[in-house]
């Protein structure tokens, strides 16, 4: 019968293919396991990886999951030589292979055409009317989660109160980044929860200049990313190799400016030139770790009851 | 069961659990949200099929129900800013209000398809008798529609309420809080951003008794008779254009715009500068192609298992159906992480990604494909049983000779919606997916992850367009081919 002759044929072609693909490399190997728009063909990844196989004369391959959260996940650990992209907060230091790579400052984001005025501080935040916040939900985000430790550094005791009053101007909790980002381009909010450098992005690549980060007086939490040799790697010298490679001023260049983050390197040329115009908002003295699950439950605690 | 047991092998005996108040209370709300989603979906679902169906003259259903399906594949996040840049400005969408516009809207299309499938079985036969007996419009409807209808309304409302059920990202924004909440966005969060197994296990067998409770409710209390079909299907209108049906155009056209109000959506947003961009991009095309290799071989599997299942299905009694629910409720997050350990941990040898991508979509769609296929091939072997026993036709050869030529049109269906299911996974995909094994759908996702919101729209567009194409494709290739056989 001819569609199953067909059918069989493009199974044969299919399978062919796959196992082309698969084929090993002679190369030692490194395996970076890493969330997904770092390796994206807009992403920084694959530029880095071309400069590093360059020096290394090694192979490098990224292994991108594109669940947020997974990242800390032992299932996911196992088996990468580094892990790279781990939030600061969340990263557990038990080794000193690790270098902090870039960094941000979470922050509101609005369109100066759509809000005048723009709040000066967190509690003129709170205390202004009928201004509209997209966020994302701790439970399911790192930024959503950023936001209860900001929060709660800024408002301490108060913290539950402070909850409740910014719940009332919050139309929704998103499940990621994506989603409020998103919602907030649309025009659902006045102001979104992102980080202080989103404004970058679109002055860099779009030319467009309306949106802005709302700069605090209290001061802004910080958000660091990670990179490290897992302790099972068999690759260890290389991966270091890797991780310092990481601050290379060039490397840290294509960091920021496709990561849409601050470099961590002082060195001049790391700096995008849009990015260096930016307000860099004052750091807040963040003294101990926050530890999640407390923050979620006194969250839900105040919004459910 | 891979999956549950593979995450059961991560559970800790020692562990005590305790259910929170807070537990307590989402339990609550996810169940009522889910049957009032469905309730609403299912009626409303039902009336535009036979109002389809009805009205099948007008130039236009056809392309709408073809459009149906197409509903699904658009990412979830797409219809939801469909859906809220429609009705937002109109309503306050956040809340619960939202939530059932947004599940209504959703799963409308699912039945609609499901049932419109199921009206055309109607044998012109009986709908002429009927006619000639000079039944009026209601006497007509529970004479001919009704039984039919009648008796798919428990399976889908059960498919509904489970698809609400384990509702993720339309609950999280159509919420606007998290007093309105699902157990799957607790489950997500403990499974996969708390790394507790134990408690994301506790949540899901509380899932998973509710759904099985409200699986024996609906099963047990509607069946209903089965009926004849005639082989020579020859179309027959009985219907032509009237002013008398004023009121059925109007419904329809209501129906008809807020289903397709996210596929407008898409259109008005896709068509932008970044189009030519993406279709110049590195990515697009091999993406594609990994797109159309995961959604045919899918859809190709997934035939397969329900075929085969339907099979064993006839032979035995009916609770195993059970079984394609169950796969639904079992947590999407739940269900990848278990296929990640089994893959990763468990077996000793490796799998090349694309394989597990594929085997897992075509499992994850059998629900879907079970409910399209199975009530025509219920009555296809009601009537063809008794002569393929009776000259000894089994297996392949029952397929090919009996079955295929009468189920050719459901099996295509089917086989394109699981594809296209497939095709709009996100969850297996972002487990098991690759630098260079990624499908349109994440894409989307990763584009919108990354500021690029109009590139997004773009794709999104273009994965519309792709649909459409491999639904006709399908359709005018395979069906004409089997035609000539």
């Amino acid at each position: 019968m001819p569609a199953e002759k067909i059918m069989i044929k493009k199974l044969l072609i299919t399978f062919l293919f796959l196992t082309i693909s698969a084929s090993a490399f002679a190369k030692e190997k490194l395996i970076v396991g890493t969330y997904d728009s770092f390796t994206t063909e807009w992403g920084p990844g694959l530029e880095i990886e071309k400069m590093f196989e360059e020096i290394c004369e090694c192979d490098l391959e990224y292994i991108a999951t594109s669940q947020a959260g997974t990242l800390t996940n032992n299932l996911f650990v196992k088996n990468k030589d580094v892990i790279l992209g781990v939030e600061a907060h969340n990263f557990d230091y038990s080794t000193q292979d690790y270098r902090v790579y870039d960094y941000g400052y979470f922050a509101f984001i609005y369109n100066k055409e759509n809000l005048k005025n723009p709040p000066k501080t967190f509690d003129e935040l709170l205390s202004r009317d009928g201004v509209k916040l997209i966020v994302q939900d701790p439970r399911t985000s790192p930024v959503g989660l950023g936001l209860l430790r900001w929060m709660k550094t800024i408002y301490k005791d108060n913290f539950k109160d402070a909850i409740k009053t910014i719940n009332k101007k919050i139309i929704t909790y998103t499940p990621g980044w994506s989603e409020a980002y998103g919602m907030f381009l649309e025009e659902k909010s006045d102001i979104v929860l992102s980080y202080s450098t989103s404004p970058y992005y679109h002055q860099e690549y779009e030319n467009d200049y309306r949106y802005e980060a709302l700069i605090f007086e209290e001061g802004h939490l910080t958000t660091k990313e990670i990179v490290y040799v897992t302790a099972d790697s068999k690759q260890k010298k290389l991966g270091r190799q890797f991780i310092d490679f990481m601050l290379d001023k060039d490397v840290q260049n294509i960091i920021a400016s496709k990561n849409i983050m601050y470099p961590v390197s002082k060195d001049k040329d790391a700096m995008p030139k849009k990015m260096a115009k930016l307000i860099k908002p004052i750091e807040i003295d963040y003294p101990q770790l926050l530890v999640a699950e407390d923050l979620i439950s006194e969250w839900l605690k105040a919004l459910v009851e | 069961m891979i999956p549950v047991l593979s995450v059961v092998y991560l559970y800790d005996l020692n562990k005590g659990f305790e259910l929170s108040e807070y537990v307590i209370s989402i339990t609550y709300f996810t169940l009522y949200q889910s049957l009032l989603s469905a309730l609403f979906a299912t009626i409303i679902g039902c009336l535009f099929a036979y109002l389809l169906i009805k009205h099948e003259y007008i130039p236009g259903v056809k392309y709408i129900v073809n459009s149906l399906s197409i509903l699904f594949v658009l990412p979830t996040i797409i219809s939801i800013f469909g859906i809220l840049s429609f009705y937002g400005e109109f309503i306050d969408i956040y809340g619960f209000s939202g939530i059932l516009l947004g599940h209504t809207i959703l799963n409308i299309p699912l039945v609609t398809r499901i049932i419109f499938q199921s009206l055309k079985d109607i044998s012109p036969n009986e709908r002429l008798l009927a006619q000639q007996m000079n039944l009026n419009f209601r006497a007509l409807f529970f004479a001919i529609e009704w039984p039919i209808i009648k008796k798919n309304i428990p399976s889908i409302f059960v498919l509904i309420s489970f698809i609400c059920f384990v509702s993720f990202t339309p609950v999280l924004i159509l919420s606007g809080s998290p007093k309105y909440s699902t157990l799957e966005v607790a489950i997500y969060q403990a499974a996969i951003f708390a790394n507790d197994y134990n408690n994301a296990l506790n949540l899901l067998s509380i899932q998973m008794l509710i759904c099985i409770v409200i699986y024996i409710i609906f099963f047990k209390n509607f069946k209903s008779r089965n009926f004849i079909i005639d082989e020579n299907k020859k179309y027959l209108l009985l219907n032509s254009f009237s002013y008398k049906y004023f009121f059925d155009y109007f419904i329809l056209s209501m129906v008809a715009f807020l289903i397709f109000s996210p596929i407008l959506f898409v259109v008005v947003k896709g068509l932008n500068t970044s189009l030519i961009q993406v279709l110049n991009s590195n990515y697009f095309w091999p993406t594609l192609g990994t797109t159309l290799i995961i959604s045919f071989f899918s859809g190709l599997l997934s035939i397969i298992l329900t075929y085969s299942n339907l099979i064993l299905l006839n032979k035995s009694n009916k609770i195993s159906e059970l079984w394609f629910y169950v796969l639904i409720i079992f947590s999407p997050a739940i269900m990848a992480i278990g296929y990640y350990i089994f893959f990763n941990e468990i077996l000793s040898f490796n799998i090349s990604n694309i394989f597990i991508v594929i085997l897992i979509n075509s499992i994850f769609t059998l629900p879907f494909t079970y409910n399209y296929l199975s009530p025509s091939f219920f009555r296809i072997t009601q009537e063809h049983y008794d002569i393929s026993e009776s000259i000894n036709i089994y297996g392949l050869r029952r397929f090919l000779i009996i079955d295929l030529p009468r189920l050719k049109e459901p099996i295509i269906t089917a086989f394109c919606i699981s594809s296209i299911l497939s095709a709009s996974d996100l969850v297996i995909i972002s487990f098991f997916g690759t630098n260079s094994l990624s499908t349109l759908t994440q894409t989307i996702y990763r584009l919108m992850g990354s500021y690029r919101m109009e590139e997004a729209y773009a794709v999104a567009l273009l994965l519309l367009i792709y649909c459409f194409l491999y639904f006709i494709v399908s359709y005018k290739l395979v069906l004409r081919k089997w035609n000539t056989l």
